[in-house]
């Protein structure tokens, strides 16, 4: 096996550099090897995935027709969600504005939005986590999961 | 040599002329094919809009207004695409009526127009009596807009692009909801061009 040998190469060549790298390394394996097996990290990760998935779909049907499938908003007349200083610094705003919608100026990226943006009042506190948790992983986004708790907690306290 | 008399041939191949849309009568030795009626509107600046601001111009007209949240959004990012193709045409035009005039006031749309970050004298958007928006939607341009208060915005329209040539004949209708059809009409805006 061509790969073998040139695993067992490397692993060669940092035994002849120094016996304290590889134990370090055999560790790194071991303990990488255990996070990935425990059922927790795994749930949680198709937990995400199949946020994505609904995300994704929840938001072509109630978000990219203004804000663009790629997210790149439309002039000033629909804020962009790829790269926006607002979503970055105003979460809990955003997950308020997708069921309450939104009135009046919105500075995005240096820009002044002001186009009132209605609400979604069907939207379950899953599919805002769902949608939450596609547009803030999309695009240059890497914010991770938005749990149902979260907003449940976010939405107790949104203004009217 | 077979390249070179392919291309002459492919070249000498005249495309056919594209079609005239509507009910079409004979008067005398003239054929009289259906024409978009008489219209005045108030765009984006106030200015009345008619059937002479297009007068030896070629348009796309469109319905749509905007507090919709539905199909209207990818219109106007589907028209914009048109808009911007556009820019060195002077003879071409778009028309886009607001179906909801009591909301979509002169102010709105010149707000909404700007937003958009496009220029009024190539890009009317106009408002008028609601009959009469109705009325030239459905009888001229075979279009349908309809207020009904059971759809989700309060209003029932096509999403369609109609092309009109300058003599007022409708030459094209496009799905202005879809980017292949509107790829389609960029291109019968250059065959209308230069018939």
């Amino acid at each position: 096996m061509k790969s073998y040998s040139v695993l067992s190469q490397s692993i060669g060549f940092r035994l002849q550099a120094t016996p304290l790298k590889l134990l370090s390394f055999v560790f790194y394996l071991l303990s990488f090897s255990f996070f990935s097996c425990t059922t927790k990290e795994h749930k949680q990760a198709t937990k995400f995935d199949q946020y994505m998935v609904q995300g994704e779909v929840l938001y072509q049907t109630h978000c990219s027709n203004c804000h663009q499938k790629k997210g790149t908003g439309l002039g000033l007349l629909y804020p962009p969600l790829n790269k926006s200083d607002f979503m970055d610094n105003h979460f809990e705003e955003v997950i308020c504005l997708m069921k309450k919608g939104r009135e009046g100026e919105l500075i995005v990226n240096g820009k002044q939005f002001n186009k009132p943006m209605k609400g979604v009042a069907s939207l379950t506190e899953l599919e805002i986590a769902e949608i939450a948790t596609y547009i803030y992983n999309t695009w240059d986004h890497r914010k991770g999961i938005t749990e149902v708790k979260e907003v449940t907690t976010i939405l107790a306290k949104c203004p009217d | 040599m077979l390249i070179v008399s392919l291309v002459v041939y492919s070249c000498a191949i005249k495309e056919k002329p594209l079609p005239i849309f509507g009910e079409r009568s004979v008067v005398g030795n003239d054929t009289v094919y259906h024409t978009i009626a008489h219209f005045e509107f108030l765009d984006q600046d106030s200015a009345l809009v008619t059937n002479d601001t297009f007068k030896d111009k070629i348009y796309v007209a469109d319905f749509f207004f905007t507090s919709c949240r539905t199909i209207c959004p990818i219109m106007k990012t589907q028209m914009k695409r048109v808009y911007d193709t556009l820019q060195n045409k002077p003879d071409v035009l778009i028309l886009s009526h607001t179906i909801d005039p009591e909301y979509d006031t002169v102010a709105l749309l010149h707000d909404f127009a700007e937003r958009l970050g496009v220029e009024s004298k190539k890009w009317h958007f106009v408002t008028g009596v609601k009959d009469s928006i109705y009325k030239i939607a459905q009888t001229s341009y075979f279009a349908t807009a309809m207020e009904d208060k059971t759809e989700p915005d309060g209003f029932i329209h096509s999403g369609a692009f109609l092309l009109i040539d300058k003599q007022g004949h409708i030459r094209g209708k496009y799905d202005g909801t879809k980017e292949d059809d509107v790829n389609r009409l960029i291109g019968d805006i250059e065959r209308l061009r230069s018939n």
